[in-house]
């Protein structure tokens, strides 16, 4: 009996030490998310989990090269040929590629591009978002003679226009309008089309067919022609996606990154816990981490075990944590107090404690190399004294218990913070500030929520100040989505907007000259510093850690941060002979 | 307590100890408004900071950059100002409710049928149906023929036929068992989900789901309590029940509640540090023993996060343990 307790002993320390098993090319890749998608409509698309299953399940006419940091054709032929028709109107010429089918095996053709576009402005839809970030897009021009080729005609230039022309997925028409009924409907019109008018009976019609299909989550019932289709979706747990056998871009010859789709079969696992995630890599529950926090980073560097079996890259994101004050609040209406508020935040200290230092710290929405960014603002940092100063300015007085008030009012200023609580950073960043405003007699609760009830309450207006990131790009300008008066309660959480704003965030993606467009940039960050919606606090460095066993893994600081599907794994049996 | 038996702190060091321990966290928990320490300004610099490094954090820092030493205060202090009130809290309510079904049982105790007036609108109240004015009719109503049939009652004659039997026994029962069906950390999770509770609000948690035990415990004893001899000579002295209940009968039953208390409070703690460990129902800048072993999570090479508040709560188990040891009578004789 002895010898067997010792034999099972060794067996389960042999089994412990041993080296993680070589994964087939057929095996799945698993890799973390933060959180559950919520939905898979391809209209409304709530957090990055939901955009990285809408890229697999949906394929857009242009898509982000990894490799090369820049836009490249997808389901276009080729980057569309860019024609100025007036002072501000440009035409696009697009053609699709000959290959491009749908699941069903139709082909897919420009009107289903005239027809996704339509179904992004139809009034009922959840496509508020949308709606303001294409309506630059004014008609769409089908050519009559080739049905792949068309010509979406837009408002303003500059390469900008370029690539939201074609970020959006391409939905069928026929599965969702058989009877074609939206093509006798104009663009302009849809776009143009008073919310409190109802809509049009065929508009209502298809609206009611969408809803019908449950795509948020069944997204089987729509045929897509991206390179995955989901197979299991076990809600905040898991997602598996599965290669579809015949995808028609097997058939492009040479394919571009864009169309290279390796893995044969991905799984998402819902992680919101970083630690466990960590040691979820550690036991090779997952093969891909990333947005890995800085030391979580930096202990898994320190571990001899996990520099063999894992790799690491960290380089420079466009994500911004950001503090948004709600302007529709009456005591946060008044500019100096947003500003007052602003200097309560230390955001060399917080780079410091949350990103060992690596964060970049901004004077605006534009990170520091960029060309457009303004150098000649200072950068934000804490200044209670200046608080002080700008409070009384704003017209609230210190009283005897060391609150700040406003004649008439009946309660001293107090603020309430939400943010997301997984992540230590946001927790950082919430107690920094409430000590800092309890030091000069401003009262702070702090709301820490899961992602969903965070983005629920802050899309509800109900909260003071948030901490979240902003997800930034440097290949275009476009931030009419969280700051135009057109997106209040919906992109725009701060409920900012001004006549200016409106403008200047239009005119910016619109505008093609360098020159001109640099001066516009420049004008929005001195605005936003003076009226303060948001304080950008720093821009974070993306950090991943894979499974060694793991090839063509190409890291970027374009969200997800890596090429999901140029991922495959190594052929070699004894893939960790080769750590470095 | 103490002076009863031959206690003595010379003959008995470790219990010495833990009474010290347990007056150190009361002084600690009272005084921690006045001591320099905030346990939840970050020290940006210093983030996840070993203990007896130079750097004023004597103690360290968790992974948020809080101070581990004004963490301990903190929960010292919430252990004064929540844990301890909900154990009064709790003994009272448990005392009263038991104390009163053990002696009064399911027969024993009549009211005015009339009083179901006064059932009624409490219903009207707690389902806050419209109408206040017709509320106050009612309530008139209600009180008018509760103090009318009261009056009827008296006469013996009248008794049967104006009051009815109150089953205190079998409703205070029932409320134990209902409580007692759900494992205590499960309600209170359940109770406690959704927006941050006020320390008032938990207080009045941590009371409703403590009162049962001691409840139960008073209940049992008052039974036995009942059945003694001079309990009987009391009531063939024709003292009223009332009395007898309040100066005869609950002093006796009480006596088990000296040893019960420590445990009571012992087990309070571990639930309230229980909750906060989970993150349920308390804002992240309160501080107490439980979040602070929570905070490992995000930093698991910060020890020093977990292991200084896991000491103290250990040894606060640990001395309550002991000193319900030597209140219980066994020890004492």
């Amino acid at each position: 009996m002895n010898y067997f307790w010792l034999g099972s002993l060794l067996t389960l320390l042999v089994s412990a030490c041993s080296a993680p098993p070589a994964k087939q090319a057929s095996s799945p890749i698993t890799i973390r998310w933060s959180r559950d998608p919520s939905t898979l409509d391809p209209l409304a698309l709530p957090n990055p989990s939901a955009i990285d299953a809408a890229n697999l399940l949906h394929m857009a006419l242009l898509a982000t090269d990894f490799q090369a940091n820049k836009y490249a054709p997808a389901l276009a032929q080729t980057l569309p040929q860019v024609r100025v028709l007036a002072d501000s109107l440009t035409a696009l010429d697009y053609e699709l590629r000959q290959a491009a089918t749908w699941d069903d095996g139709r082909p897919v053709l420009a009107t289903d591009v005239d027809f996704t576009l339509k179904l992004l402005h139809c009034p009922g839809l959840p496509n508020e978002g949308n709606r303001a970030q294409y309506g630059f897009i004014r008609e769409v021009r089908l050519d009559p003679v080739n049905p792949r080729r068309f010509t979406l005609v837009c408002r303003g230039r500059g390469e900008e226009i370029m690539i939201a022309s074609g970020d959006f997925p391409i939905l069928p028409e026929s599965a969702l309008d058989p009877a074609h009924t939206l093509r006798y409907l104009p663009l302009a019109k849809l776009q143009a089309w008073p919310a409190a008018r109802p809509p049009a009976p065929a508009v209502a019609a298809l609206v009611q067919r969408y809803r019908q299909a449950n795509l948020a989550r069944e997204p089987s019932h729509l045929p897509g022609c991206g390179p995955y289709r989901l197979t299991a979706w076990d809600t905040n747990h898991q997602l598996r996606f599965r290669r579809k056998a015949h995808w028609w871009a097997d058939k492009v010859q040479s394919a571009p990154p864009v169309l290279q789709a390796r893995p044969q079969e991905l799984v998402f696992a819902v992680l919101p816990d970083d630690d466990a995630t960590a040691l979820a890599l550690r036991r090779h529950e997952i093969d891909v981490y990333p947005q890995v926090p800085a030391r979580i980073f930096q202990q898994l560097q320190a571990s001899p075990k996990a520099r063999a079996e894992f790799a690491f890259y960290s380089q420079p994101s466009y994500d911004i944590l950001t503090a948004g004050f709600n302007t529709r609040r009456p005591i946060l209406r008044d500019k100096r107090v947003r500003q007052a508020l602003s200097c309560l935040f230390d955001p060399a200290g917080l780079s410091t404690a949350t990103q060992l230092g690596q964060g970049r710290r901004t004077v605006g929405l534009l990170p520091p190399g960029s060309p457009f960014y303004n150098d000649s603002l200072s950068l934000p940092s804490l200044a209670p004294d200046r608080a002080m100063t700008l409070l009384r300015q704003a017209g609230w007085q210190r009283r005897a218990d060391g609150h700040w008030w406003q004649p008439g009012a009946t309660h001293p200023l107090a603020l309430s913070v939400r943010y997301r609580t997984e992540e230590t950073t946001f927790a950082t960043t919430a107690l920094q500030f409430q000590a800092a405003a309890a030091r000069i007699g401003i009262t702070v609760t702090l709301l820490p929520a899961e992602s969903s009830a965070l983005t629920t309450a802050l899309q509800a207006g109900d909260f003071d100040v948030y901490v979240r990131l902003l997800k930034g790009s440097p290949l275009g300008f476009n931030f009419a989505t969280f700051l135009h008066s057109s997106t209040i309660g919906n992109g725009n959480l701060t409920g900012f907007s001004t006549p200016l704003t409106d403008h200047l965030l239009l005119a910016i993606p619109a505008e093609g000259d360098a020159r001109r467009k640099r001066l516009l940039l420049r004008r929005l960050q001195v605005v936003l510093r003076d009226e303060m919606p948001l304080l950008p606090l720093f821009y974070l460095p993306t950090r991943l850690v894979v499974n060694r066993q793991l090839q063509h893994v190409v890291p970027s600081g374009l969200k997800p941060g890596y090429a999901l599907t140029a991922l495959s794994w190594s052929d070699a049996a004894t893939p960790l002979a080769n750590s470095q | 307590m103490m002076s009863s038996g031959s206690f003595s702190l010379r003959t008995r060091p470790v219990a010495g100890l833990a009474l010290g321990w347990l007056l150190l966290l009361l002084i600690v928990g009272l005084l921690a408004p006045w001591l320099p320490l905030s346990p939840t300004t970050p020290d940006l610099l210093l983030v996840a900071a070993p203990p007896a490094t130079g750097s004023g954090h004597y103690l360290g820092t968790d992974a948020l950059g809080r101070d581990v030493l004004a963490g301990l205060v903190a929960g010292a202090q919430r252990l004064v100002l929540l844990t301890l009130p909900a154990v009064a809290l709790a003994t009272l309510l448990g005392t009263l409710a038991g104390a009163a079904a053990g002696f009064w049982g399911n027969q024993r105790l009549r009211l005015p049928i009339a009083a179901g007036g006064w059932v009624l609108v409490a219903a009207w109240w707690g389902l806050r149906l419209p109408g206040t004015a017709f509320l106050c009719i009612l309530l008139g109503i209600a009180t008018a023929l509760t103090l009318l049939t009261w009056r009827v009652a008296r006469h013996p004659a009248a008794r049967r036929r104006y009051t009815c039997a109150l089953p205190l026994d079998s409703l205070v029962l029932g409320i134990i068992t209902l409580l007692g069906s759900v494992p205590r950390l499960l309600l209170l999770v359940a109770l406690a989900a959704g927006p941050p509770l006020t320390t008032g609000q938990l207080l009045a948690l941590l009371t409703l789901l403590a009162w049962p035990e001691t409840a139960r415990l008073v209940r049992g004893q008052m039974h036995w309590v009942r059945a003694q001899p001079f309990i009987e000579a009391a009531q063939a002295s024709g003292l009223p029940m009332s009395r007898i209940w309040w100066r005869h009968a609950l002093p006796h039953a009480c006596r088990p509640l000296l040893a019960f208390g420590p445990l009571s409070l012992a087990g309070l703690v571990g639930l309230e540090s229980s909750l906060a460990f989970l993150g349920i129902g308390q804002g992240p800048d309160v501080v107490s023993w439980g979040s602070q072993l929570a905070s490992v999570r995000h930093d698991t090479t910060a020890w020093w996060a977990a292991v200084f508040p896991g000491l103290a709560l250990l040894l606060t188990l640990l001395a309550l343990q002991k000193l319900a040891v030597l209140a219980s009578p066994a020890t004492n004789k």
